[in-house]
């Protein structure tokens, strides 16, 4: 073992204990409807002005909420698609030897102000919905680059022995034992790519790519505290939410006779 | 022990009844050198492992047993020399095909975690492209050949079964395929002594039944004695100490290098070499599942004995009360809630002497093809053939 | 690019001198927090899975939704971004001493105890020992993502480098806007490895040699 994956073994993958994830998979839509439903009844009987009932109405909000999941689901996608394979590649073979300075290079990048990100990204590629999926999709690369290294990493190797003694492929391994295996600990980052990028997504709307951020800009900007408090509930609820389909995901992708 | 016996390999197993399936694995002044390291650690071995025959490879560690096994399935690749088996060198195909048609089992049987027993088993067959049908059916078999009951542990998750039955199932996975040779790395060596024994008289009475060619790695002395048709005997490199059946490695060792290896207590030993089948068992009256516990017991009781044996309706042995307890019951049932202590005819002495140590009822019950009841051995039985054999060997 | 640096560096590097101050005493503070809070938990075991239920929640909440909920609270300035440092900090921290604490094996609890050790001494000469590199990996955690945490506080008037990323925001189209948006950004990247190498260090010096890994 050398030093560099030792280290590894000591990262924190996100993966929680089992009663935890009980506790949060039942608790978590509790939380939130609760949440949802004393900020509706306020909505509903509160006294606000023209520009209160504007940027609060219904269909307003609705859409917020919709370019904030997209945006989100958009990110993880590319995220997924990049983060994975990056992830398998840099646990095979010679390329095995990269992988200390892969995640140490993005370990530092992770230090990088998502908000500095966008704004350098908008410069370049100017403001609308591509910046932002390519910044928020930077921000969530490593967590799963990281857990997808650690979670095959932590594959017993002995077990990956057996199975190739058996007579599997490389690909057959990887696919039928390593990444199943594998997959609480990929999942875990997965969910953490995606929390990251749901919060992060509420900087979209300064580069005019839209989410539950603007809420917020307005309510600072006109001074609206109602406005401002409402866009911080609601996005905090939309991440709570999004976290727990991630757990749930994670429950469920999780195979059978590995917990 | 005289030396006139030292050219015949005595304890051959053949068994008229089935056909050998193994294949002849030759290896032909074979090194493997590590990178980075001067002294090869297997250093020109040249080596036959016969036909249907189990070979035991043991040694110190780090003598290359284990780098000489894996070699055969080519997860190590020699750096020179060749190896056949029957025949064709196994470099001919690729790997990964090459493995498929070799068994491999290793220490506490590595199932994969993830998959229950039927698909671990089913792994090999799925790869070769069988039949659903026929992957299903043969499941079923490997189940019930390794003693496990196919409806009640087929869809469970390894973490569901014990060491032993894990163990079980590793070499049902092994044959899965029906390779003509089985490798097995120190396969026993994460359980229990008992659970160890039982396994190892499993293994003899499946060989006696499918004859491969197994080479089994090990690290105990007792173990090569009692499984291996024949020992090899490594130094370092890999370097062949002694080849030769349990009975010339404990009576001739080849230096002092097995000498000190084999232990003074060979003459001890020798009791592993003898196996319960060679005493004479006693045949009791017995009582099948189902039957009323008092007649059972009256019988048993006409008959003189102290004890009711049950069978199952394959005649495997399913209880062993006392008079007493069978009386007590209405229905002898299927179930026993408590073990009991059985072992194969081809067990050793001493694993017989174990198990009655550890029997409440004086005695051991001997089981032959897939735990069929054979008899009673007694301990006055044992101790009467220690006696003899101390009497008749001189040592 | 070096014209801007030269003209600006004393702002730049009281910005710095800002921004790294702000983290290094929210996380004093956190650290505070999270260990006794940690404490607590380890004696009272049936808090430990509300524990793991507060990070994992604290975790997920934004951070600019947290600071939108800040401002109608407390108003804008320095204030809003030491409560939303110390309040993410403290998670890391805490579910990594949660982990280091009750991880000392209860038979060197029970031979400290039999040497005559009370409670007090038990836990500074034993437990909080060993659980320290634990405690200092949760610790980097929690101090890299402050970084990034105090630069979105620039939005609510705090203090730092981020106020360079949002005035790089607002100029965009500008001469400025990139050279603001890079020295903001890229400052804070530097910043926050240098804090994570000054932790490293402190990490090894404070770490019992025997059990250093």
């Amino acid at each position: 073992m050398s030093d560099a994956t030792r280290q590894v073994s000591t990262v924190d993958t996100g993966v929680e204990d089992r009663k935890t994830t009980i506790r949060l998979l039942i608790g978590l839509p509790l939380l939130c409807a609760v949440i949802l439903g004393g900020w509706s009844i306020w909505r509903q009987t509160a006294d606000l002005d023209d520009i209160e009932a504007r940027q609060l109405a219904w269909g307003t909000i609705l859409e917020l909420t919709r370019q904030h999941i997209v945006l989100t689901l958009i990110t993880t996608a590319v995220v997924l698609v990049t983060a994975i394979p990056a992830g398998i590649l840099l646990t095979r073979g010679s390329f095995r030897r990269y992988s200390g300075f892969v995640t140490g290079f993005a370990n530092a990048g992770q230090a990088a102000p998502v908000i500095g990100l966008i704004v350098l990204l908008a410069i370049w590629l100017g403001f609308n919905t591509r910046t932002a999926v390519l910044s928020l999709a930077i921000y969530g690369f490593l967590p799963v680059l990281r857990n997808t290294i650690v979670g095959l990493q932590q594959v017993d190797q002995t077990l990956v022995e057996a199975a190739r003694g058996m007579g599997m492929s490389a690909v057959d391994v990887l696919r039928r034992v390593e990444l199943p295996l594998a997959m609480p600990v990929i999942m875990a980052g997965v969910r953490t790519a995606l929390v990251l990028v749901v919060g992060a997504a509420a900087f979209a709307t300064f580069i005019n790519a839209g989410g539950l951020g603007a809420l917020i800009t307005t309510g600072i900007n006109l001074f609206r505290y109602s406005i401002l408090v409402s866009g911080a509930v609601i996005i905090a609820v939309v991440a709570l939410l999004v976290d727990w389909a991630g757990r749930v995901l994670e429950v469920l992708l999780t195979p059978k006779g590995t917990t | 022990m005289s030396t006139t016996t030292s050219g015949q390999p005595a304890p051959e197993k053949d068994s008229p009844t089935s056909a050998v399936s193994g294949a002849e694995i030759v290896f032909d002044n074979v090194v493997k050198t590590y990178p980075g390291q001067s002294t090869p650690a297997v250093d020109n071995l040249s080596l036959t492992v016969p036909a249907g025959k189990i070979v035991m490879f043991i040694g110190p560690s780090g003598c290359g047993k284990t780098t000489t096994l894996k070699m055969i399935n080519r997860l190590h690749e020699p750096t020179s020399g060749t190896i056949t088996i029957d025949g064709e060198d196994i470099r001919s195909k690729n790997a990964t095909e090459l493995r498929r048609t070799i068994g491999y089992v290793i220490q506490g049987g590595s199932l994969f975690p993830h998959m229950t027993v039927e698909e671990n088993i089913a792994l090999v067959p799925g790869l070769l492209k069988w039949d659903k049908k026929d992957i299903a059916a043969r499941v079923e078999d490997l189940l019930e050949l390794v003693g496990l009951d196919p409806s009640r542990y087929r869809n469970r998750y390894p973490k569901e079964l014990s060491g032993g039955q894990q163990q079980r199932v590793g070499v049902a996975r092994g044959l899965a395929a029906d390779p003509p040779v089985l490798l097995m790395d120190e396969p026993f060596g994460a359980v229990d002594p008992i659970t160890r024994q039982r396994l190892q008289d499993e293994l003899m009475s499946i060989q006696e039944e499918l004859q491969k060619t197994i080479v089994c790695v090990t690290h105990d002395i007792d173990e090569a004695i009692k499984l291996g048709d024949r020992i090899l005997l490594l130094s370092e490199g890999a370097h062949v100490a002694q080849y030769d059946t349990p009975q010339e490695i404990l009576s001739n060792p080849a230096d002092e290098f097995v000498e000190d290896f084999v232990g003074s207590g060979s003459s001890l030993k020798q009791l592993s070499l003898s196996r319960v089948d060679e005493l004479e068992l006693q045949q009791p009256v017995i009582a099948s599942v189902g039957d009323e516990g008092s007649a059972a017991a009256a019988a048993a009781r006409a008959a003189g004995q102290k004890d009711v044996i049950v069978l199952d309706a394959r005649r495997r042995p399913v209880g062993w009360y006392s008079l007493g307890e069978a009386t007590r019951m209405s229905r002898l049932p299927q179930e026993s809630h408590e073990d009991i202590s059985v072992v194969d005819r081809r067990a050793t002495i001493n694993d017989a002497l174990d198990s009655m140590l550890a029997s409440s009822h004086g005695g051991v019950l001997v089981t032959g093809r897939r735990d069929e009841f054979l008899g009673v051995v007694t301990f006055t039985a044992v101790t009467e053939h220690i006696r003899s054999t101390s009497e008749s060997s001189p040592s | 690019m070096v014209d801007f640096i030269a003209d600006k560096w004393q702002d730049i590097l009281f910005r710095s001198y800002q921004h790294v101050s702000l983290v290094v005493q929210s996380v004093l503070l956190a650290t505070i927090i999270a260990i006794a809070l940690a404490v607590l938990v380890t004696q009272i075991p049936r808090l430990r899975s509300a524990a793991n239920m507060i990070s994992a929640i604290g975790l997920t909440i934004p951070s600019l939704a947290l600071l939108g909920l800040l401002v109608p609270l407390v108003g804008i300035g320095t204030l809003p971004p030491v409560i939303a440092v110390t309040f993410y900090a403290t998670l890391p921290i805490l579910r990594n001493a949660v982990v280091g604490l009750s991880g000392v094996s209860p038979t060197l609890l029970e031979s400290a105890k039999g040497m005559g050790m009370g409670s007090l001494t038990r836990f500074r000469r034993v437990q909080l020992p060993m659980a320290w590199p634990v405690i200092m990996a949760g610790l980097r955690v929690s101090t890299q993502m402050s970084m990034g945490v105090a630069a979105i506080a620039a939005y609510v008037l705090g203090p730092g480098l981020g106020t360079y990323i949002f005035t790089g925001l607002a100029q965009i189209g500008g001469a400025n806007a990139l050279n603001y948006a890079l020295v903001g950004t890229f400052g804070v990247v530097i910043l926050a490895l240098l804090l994570d190498a000054v932790l490293l260090l402190v990490s090894r010096l404070t770490t019992s040699k025997g059990i250093r890994v």
